[in-house]
C-alpha cells in the first residue's frame, strides 16, 4: 500500500510538471484563428455551461416579464452594443464576432439555449476567457432585464416586436 | 516495484478524471468580473508570452521606407481599431469588465517585440477578447501599428501631434 502511495504521488508530480513544462514552453498554440480540437472546444463549451448553470440563482427571474414594449426596449439595447459582435436579426452573420476564439455565438442567427436568468447573468458578469465582458458597469439590472428578455426570445420574436424594431432603426437614418 | 507502477499508472488515470469532473460539475468559475487566483493568472499569462515568442521567433519586420510615417499611420489606425479597448492615448483608462484584463497599452506600453505584436494583431489571442484582425488589414497596416505599438507609450515627439491631427476635409495632406 505504502509502494502504491508513493508510485502515485509521483505519477501526480510528474503529470503536474509535464503541463507545467508544455505551458512553459510555448507548446499551447494561442492564435485565435486556429481552430482547437474539437475535445477541447467541446469540452470548453461544457465546462462553461455546467458553471453557468450552478452560478446562476435557481430563483432568479426577470422581475416584469417582457410585453411587446419591453422587448422593443430590449432590441433596442441590442442593436446598439451587442449586434456588432452577436450578429443582427435579419442580417448576415457578424466578420468581426468570428474572429475571436471562441467566436461570439451569432444570437440572431441560432438563437441560444441558455434561458432567461442565465442571459441576465451572462451580460451582467461576463465569461472568463471569453471575448464577453461584464455589462454590469454599463448597464443597470433593469436594462440588463430587458436585454435578457429580448435575447431569449431573438429567434422568435413576434412580428408586432420585428416591425417596431424596425421602425424604430428607420427612425434613426 | 509492481505496486510502484499501478500507483504511477493510477495517478495518470485519477488526476485527469478529477480535472474533467472539476470542470464538467460546473465547479471552476467563468464569470469575467471576479478575479482568479494569482497563480493561474501568472501561469497563464506566461503559457501565453512563451507561445507567442516560440510562433513569432522566425518573423522579421520588413524595412520601412520612413519608419515616423509608418509610426503615424499606425497610430491613426490604432485610434480607429484598437483605442476601443486598449486606450487612448493621454486618456486614463481601466478595464475591469475583460477577464483576462485588456492591457491599457498608451499607459503600459508592451514588452513584446514588433514581430510579436505584428503576429498578435494578425492572429489573435484564443481565450481572450483580442481578436484576429489579419483579415482586416494589409500586411504593411499590420506593420505600421506594430511599429506604433511597440514605442507607443515613448513616442518620439511631434508623432502624437502628427496622429491625432485631422485629417483636412478635402481628405488627406501629402
Amino acid at each position: 500500500m505504502k509502494k502504491f502511495l508513493l508510485g502515485f504521488a509521483t505519477g501526480v508530480v510528474v503529470l503536474m510538471l509535464g503541463v507545467v513544462g508544455y505551458l512553459e514552453l510555448g507548446l499551447a498554440d494561442v492564435r485565435a484563428d486556429a481552430i482547437p480540437s474539437a475535445f477541447a472546444s467541446r469540452w470548453m463549451f461544457s465546462s462553461v455551461h455546467a458553471s453557468i448553470t450552478r452560478s446562476v440563482p435557481a430563483d432568479l427571474k426577470n422581475p416584469q416579464p417582457p410585453d411587446d414594449d419591453a422587448l422593443i426596449a430590449g432590441g433596442k439595447l441590442y442593436l446598439n452594443d451587442c449586434v456588432g459582435c452577436h450578429g443582427a436579426p435579419g442580417k448576415p452573420p457578424s466578420d468581426f464576432g468570428a474572429t475571436f476564439y471562441p467566436p461570439a455565438p451569432q444570437l440572431a442567427r441560432d438563437g441560444t439555449q441558455y434561458s432567461e436568468p442565465q442571459i441576465f447573468w451572462i451580460a451582467k458578469h461576463g465569461i472568463r476567457r471569453t471575448g464577453m465582458s461584464a455589462q454590469a458597469s454599463s448597464y443597470s439590472d433593469q436594462k440588463l432585464w430587458l436585454l435578457a428578455g429580448f435575447i431569449s426570445r431573438i429567434t422568435s420574436l413576434p412580428p408586432q416586436v420585428q416591425a417596431g424594431l424596425e421602425e424604430k432603426a428607420g427612425a434613426q437614418k | 516495484m509492481k505496486t510502484l507502477l499501478l500507483g504511477f499508472v493510477a495517478a495518470f488515470v485519477v488526476l485527469p478524471l478529477a480535472v474533467l469532473g472539476y470542470f464538467r460539475l460546473g465547479l471552476a468559475g467563468v464569470q469575467s468580473d471576479a478575479t482568479p487566483p494569482a497563480w493561474e493568472s501568472q501561469l497563464m499569462r506566461s503559457a501565453v508570452h512563451a507561445s507567442i515568442r516560440r510562433s513569432a521567433a522566425a518573423i522579421q519586420a520588413p524595412p520601412a521606407d520612413n519608419v515616423e510615417d509608418a509610426m503615424v499611420q499606425g497610430g491613426k489606425l490604432y485610434l480607429n481599431g484598437c483605442a476601443g479597448c486598449h486606450g487612448e492615448p493621454g486618456k486614463p483608462g481601466e478595464d475591469l469588465d475583460h477577464y483576462p484584463r485588456v492591457p491599457q497599452l498608451p499607459q503600459s506600453g508592451t514588452q513584446y517585440s514588433e514581430p510579436e505584436l505584428y503576429w498578435i494583431v494578425k492572429h489573435g489571442i484564443r481565450h481572450t477578447a483580442m481578436s484576429a484582425d489579419g483579415p482586416f488589414y494589409s500586411e504593411k497596416q499590420l506593420w505600421a501599428i506594430a511599429n506604433f505599438l511597440r514605442r507607443i507609450n515613448n513616442l518620439p515627439p511631434g508623432v502624437l501631434d502628427r496622429i491625432q491631427a485631422k485629417q483636412s476635409p478635402g481628405g488627406s495632406n501629402n
